[in-house]
């Protein structure tokens, strides 16, 4: 007969689940491979692949004055923000070459610019951008805005020297110093972003894919009708895959992360994996909840989408929360990925301590048990 | 007219020509081959069985015939026309109905039972006026009027595979194949079905290809193929299938059953253990006359058991399953199981249940899913728990388990109280679902291991412990190989392996055979008759497989929620046949007619089984008489009645029709 079991029995037996779920991973190869490709190559795709900077923006110049004036004008758009492709011969042709994208922007200097500026009326320009990507027509627009502006000041200024007035003029000098990232290096940025995302997408779908998988093979009735506690089914799956992920985190660090975008770590780093790893063991609260909704492994994925996509847009990563509206920054408080994300580039780019991650520690923490004890909650209902 | 071409086809004239006809076909999926050179040939007007055990390579084959999957060998003709690419697929494929194997896996689970018709019938182009007048019949036939505005998927599974012969039916096809249309399906679902099935083919002349995994259904078609491991083990009509295995069953009573089954085992290819009794199947020496064969077995197996006390000896003819293990496993049955020293039994106090459940309850919402069940089990004890999908015994199982506290009612388990110490039980007990609940990513020594640790074996004891279960489930040699790389039968002896671990004094096994293959089954038994007998396990089971019942030593009859029948096979059986008779057996020209005639006669569960005619009736002596008063309006000869056994199916389908009527008065 079969005693019940003392405390080292019990973390025996919770230590052989743990074995159990790292060998069922260690056997999906199709898994395997997966997430040795996201926790490098999309890591570095994410660093080096995407930009918020202007590139060879594709300009015509329908220059209608031809003059010294505007060819100086348009002469200003160069690389490598803007590409110059040839000009359109009517507004006709310069709307047909917006249509099919050969160009995003289209400047029309009109005839008599020179002459307007010469005789000191004002002289008027015309861009039609493609904003279709908001981003870039955005950039696009205030890039454009900038060289006109700065060539308006200049002739402006020249006027005023010519009538011997020049030396009063005020000005205002813009000196800008980037801090944590001095070269404002997007890889740094968008690399740690992917990581902290990448550890939030796994936080929720290995330990739901585990506990489904146990569901869908009917495993999960062989577990309950053992001496096993709800507690001790689940716990073992967040430990194992708390491990993977922070396997994963470490092989992005190592190789991705300093190895090809040099980020300094400036903070500590056991700092960063203790956090982490609370991160994942309470966030899995959410894959744990998910597993009891869905049925099988498909359901899991739409279910994982539909939560990690709000999660993702919540979380502070591209919009500081204060540019929102009162209503989804409340939103926004909820999301346990916000202050992952805080804590995260906090530890990594500002050297942050402990002390100083308090707060958004705190909440994270609150907010994870809360979902933490929802999985389970659940997960004990729908089973006994 | 249609009945002519059917009784000339009987006849085995010209008029049943081969509607298919396969030579050495082959389909391979990969390394694997699922059918392997099969020759068939289905004549028309005829309903054709394929039988043989998951992965046999019955499905494959089927839709091969169905012009939905291509062969990779051999030569394929339907309709007489060779088919050998997929255009040549098509043109045949409007004249023949395919029904895919699951309950009701072609049909819309949110449509209605007119729309899924509806939906088939616009899918085959069948023109409006059409559809209606045979949607009525087949409605009409099948008995599921009254459900035309259902949702499929509030059927229940006999209805679900009515609906799905109906959708098949609807363009009218020539060639129907249905592929384990009865599995999963209740037995009184599955004769219903059997009989519509029946009534359907000789009516429009059909030629139908059906597949089962139920021995015992063979008997139904005119012409049967078994079928393992992708080949043809044996064809022929059920009777000449029979005629061709020349042995003898005896069964004897015996007090001393461990030594008993031992000796037997030793001199007999396939002995195997049915509640109080032992049955053996005797092979007949190639010269021996018929007629003495029953003597001469009894005889053999009087001396084999020479010594012990036989208490009482019977004889009878080898039954289909019988056949198919003969010819499936010809050696004989593997070595007999490790003899367990007589300290492996535990001693029990006078009187000591292994379960005993009071009055368990269970309601959910409005709906009482189980009510007032009662019943007990010994120690070594094996107990079959049998009914219809719904009729309750998960959720009994379940309530015993600890995993469902029960809305009133109380119970033990393994000497554990129900109610007060739900792990205590789950501590001592044994548990072996129908899905064989592996890791199928974990070998077969992780999986032990790992259900070992959950269990709280003594590390100490563990390697042991697993080294004794891999041989008494007969899994040597494989301990590393991936549970889900075994085949079904030492999946299943590795997950009844996992089971027993921790030495459990009860163990539950919910449809613990589901798609083993008869032999498998046998040695499955085999192990269970080892842990009751010698080492006084309690074993619970549930099983859909009737010729299973029959080795339950005592057997529970759930029905809607309640225990409706409790005692042993063998009782269950005898009172049956006092209260209805015995079952009797008889051929006659036209059994579809026959049928319906003696039915109308007041004959109410005369039923076809491929050529012959089954009824249960008390009066022996003047049932020729009777039968012939009954026919000869039709002109329709019988042959001379014979007396069959009842079977636990029998018990079971009559006892559930007995409460339908009460019910519905």
């Amino acid at each position: 007969m079969n005693p019940v079991l003392g405390w080292r029995g019990v973390l025996g037996r919770g230590l052989e689940l743990v074995r159990k779920e790292l060998l069922q991973l260690w056997r999906d190869r199709v898994l395997i491979l997966f997430l040795l490709y996201v926790f490098t190559v999309d890591i570095y795709l994410a660093g080096s692949g995407l930009s918020f900077s202007l590139h060879n923006a594709t300009i015509a110049v329908m220059d209608q004055d031809m003059s010294q004036a505007s060819r100086e004008l348009a002469s200003r758009f160069q690389p490598p923000q803007f590409r110059r492709v040839p000009a359109p011969a009517d507004p006709r042709a310069a709307q047909r070459q917006l249509d099919t994208g050969r160009s995003m922007v289209v400047m029309q200097i009109p005839p008599r610019f020179q002459a307007d500026l010469g005789a000191g009326r004002p002289a008027d320009v015309q861009y039609l951008v493609d904003s279709s990507n908001s981003v870039l027509g955005l950039l696009a627009g205030s890039h454009a805005a900038e060289i006109v502006g700065r060539y308006n000041l200049e002739q402006s200024a020249a006027r005023l020297a010519a009538a011997g007035a020049g030396a009063g003029l005020p000005r205002v000098d813009n000196a800008q110093r980037a801090l944590f990232n001095p070269n404002q290096n997007e890889a740094w940025f968008m690399g740690i972003a992917e990581l902290l995302m990448l550890v939030t997408v796994f936080a929720i779908i290995l330990p739901a894919v585990a506990a489904v998988r146990e569901k869908e093979r009917g495993t999960i009735e062989q577990l309950l009708v053992s001496p096993l506690r709800p507690l001790e089914i689940l716990l073992p799956k967040v430990l194992a895959m708390t491990l993977v992920i922070l396997a994963g985190v470490t092989l992005a660090l190592a190789v991705v992360l300093r190895g090809v975008f040099d980020v300094p770590i400036r903070g500590s780093l056991p700092l960063f994996y203790a956090i982490s790893a609370l991160y994942v063991f309470t966030t899995s609260g959410i894959g744990l909840l998910l597993a009891t909704i869905a049925r099988n492994m498909a359901q899991v994925g739409m279910l994982a989408i539909m939560v990690l996509a709000p999660m993702m847009f919540l979380s502070g990563m591209w919009t500081p929360p204060e540019a929102l509206a009162p209503p989804v920054r409340a939103l926004m408080a909820v999301s346990p990925m916000h202050y992952y994300i805080d804590a995260g580039f906090g530890v990594l780019l500002k050297g942050m301590t402990l002390a100083e991650l308090a707060p958004p520690l705190l909440a994270m923490t609150l907010l994870g048990a809360l979902a933490f004890g929802a999985g389970l909650a659940r997960f004990r209902r729908q089973f006994s | 007219m249609a009945r002519a071409a059917l009784v000339t086809a009987m006849d085995g004239s010209p008029a049943g020509a081969a509607v298919v006809n396969l030579r050495g076909l082959v389909k391979r999926y990969g390394a694997a081959t699922a059918v392997d050179g099969v020759d068939l040939a289905v004549r028309r007007g005829r309903m054709h069985g394929l039988i043989g055990p998951d992965g046999a390579g019955k499905s494959s084959l089927m839709k091969i015939v169905a012009g939905v999957l291509a062969h990779d060998g051999g030569t394929l003709e339907v309709f007489g026309q060779a088919v050998t690419s997929e255009r040549s697929a098509e043109r045949v494929k409007q004249r023949i109905g395919l029904m895919p194997q699951g309950l009701g896996q072609n049909l819309y689970a949110e449509l209605s039972v007119e729309e899924n018709i509806d939906f088939f019938a616009r899918l085959r182009g069948v023109d409006e006026q059409a559809l209606a007048a045979r949607k009525r019949q087949l409605l009409a036939m099948t008995r599921l009027e009254r459900f035309r505005e259902r949702p499929m998927k509030n059927l229940s599974g006999g209805m679900k595979q009515k609906l799905g012969l109906v959708c098949t039916l609807i363009h009218e096809p020539e060639l129907i194949i249905l592929d384990e249309p009865t599995t999963g399906v209740d037995p009184v679902s599955r004769r219903d079905f059997w009989a519509i099935l029946d009534g359907l083919v000789d009516e429009r002349g059909l030629t139908a290809l059906v597949s089962t995994a139920y021995m015992d259904e063979a008997a139904r078609f005119a012409t049967a193929t078994m079928m393992l491991g992708g080949r043809v083990l044996a064809e022929g009509t059920p009777a000449g299938l029979l005629a061709a295995l020349p042995a003898t069953v005896v069964s004897v009573r015996c007090g001393e059953q461990v030594e008993a089954q031992r000796r037997l085992g030793a001199h007999f290819r396939d002995t195997m253990l049915r509640g109080a009794w032992l049955r053996t199947v005797v092979d007949a020496a190639p010269e021996e006359p018929a007629s003495e064969r029953a003597r001469r077995a009894e005889a053999r197996v009087r001396e084999a058991l020479a010594g012990l006390a036989v208490e009482a000896l019977d004889t009878a003819a080898p039954d289909l399953e019988d056949l198919f293990i003969a010819r499936a496993a010809p050696a004989g049955a593997p070595a007999p199981l490790p003899a367990s020293a007589p300290a492996a039994r535990r001693a029990w106090p006078p009187g000591y249940h292994a379960i005993e459940a009071h009055g368990l309850v269970r309601q959910f919402g409005d709906f009482r899913a189980v009510d007032q069940v009662s019943f007990t089990v010994k120690p070594g004890e094996i107990f079959g728990l049998l009914g219809a999908n719904g009729a309750g015994k998960t959720t009994v199982i379940k309530m015993l388990n600890g995993i469902q506290p029960p809305t009133a009612g109380s119970g033990s388990v393994a000497g554990a109280d129900m109610l007060r110490a739900p792990g205590q039980i789950k501590r001592r007990i044994g548990y072996m679902s129908q899905a064989f609940s592996l890791y199928l990513d974990l070998s077969v020594r992780e999986n032990l291991r790992l259900f070992a640790a959950i269990y709280g074996v003594p590390r100490a004891r563990r390697a042991a412990r697993v080294h004794e279960l891999l041989r008494l489930c007969d899994i040597q040699g494989i301990e590393d190989m991936l549970a889900g790389d075994l085949p079904m039968g030492r999946r299943q002896r590795l997950a009844l392996a996992c089971a027993l671990v921790h030495e459990p004094e009860v163990v539950f096994l919910d449809e613990p055979t589901s798609g083993v293959d008869p032999v498998g089954r046998r040695r499955f038994w085999d192990i269970l008759f080892h842990l009751a007998r010698a080492e006084g396990v309690a074993l619970l089971i549930t099983t859909h497989y009737m010729s299973e019942a029959e080795q339950c030593d005592h057997i529970s009859l759930m029905y809607a929620g309640r225990v409706v029948a409790d005692a042993s096979p063998e009782q269950l059986k005898a009172e049956l046949g006092a209260r209805r008779g015995a079952l009797w057996a008889f051929d006659t020209s036209a059994p579809q007619a026959a049928v319906e005639a003696l039915r109308d006669a007041g004959f109410a569960d005369a039923s076809l089984y491929g050529t012959s005619v089954h009824l249960l009736d008390p009066d022996g002596a003047t049932l020729a008489a009777r039968v012939a008063v009954a026919l000869a309006p039709l002109g329709i000869a019988a042959g001379p009645p014979q007396r069959r056994p009842l079977s636990m199916e029998d018990v079971f389908v009559e006892r559930v029709l007995e409460l339908e009527r009460e019910a519905a008065r």
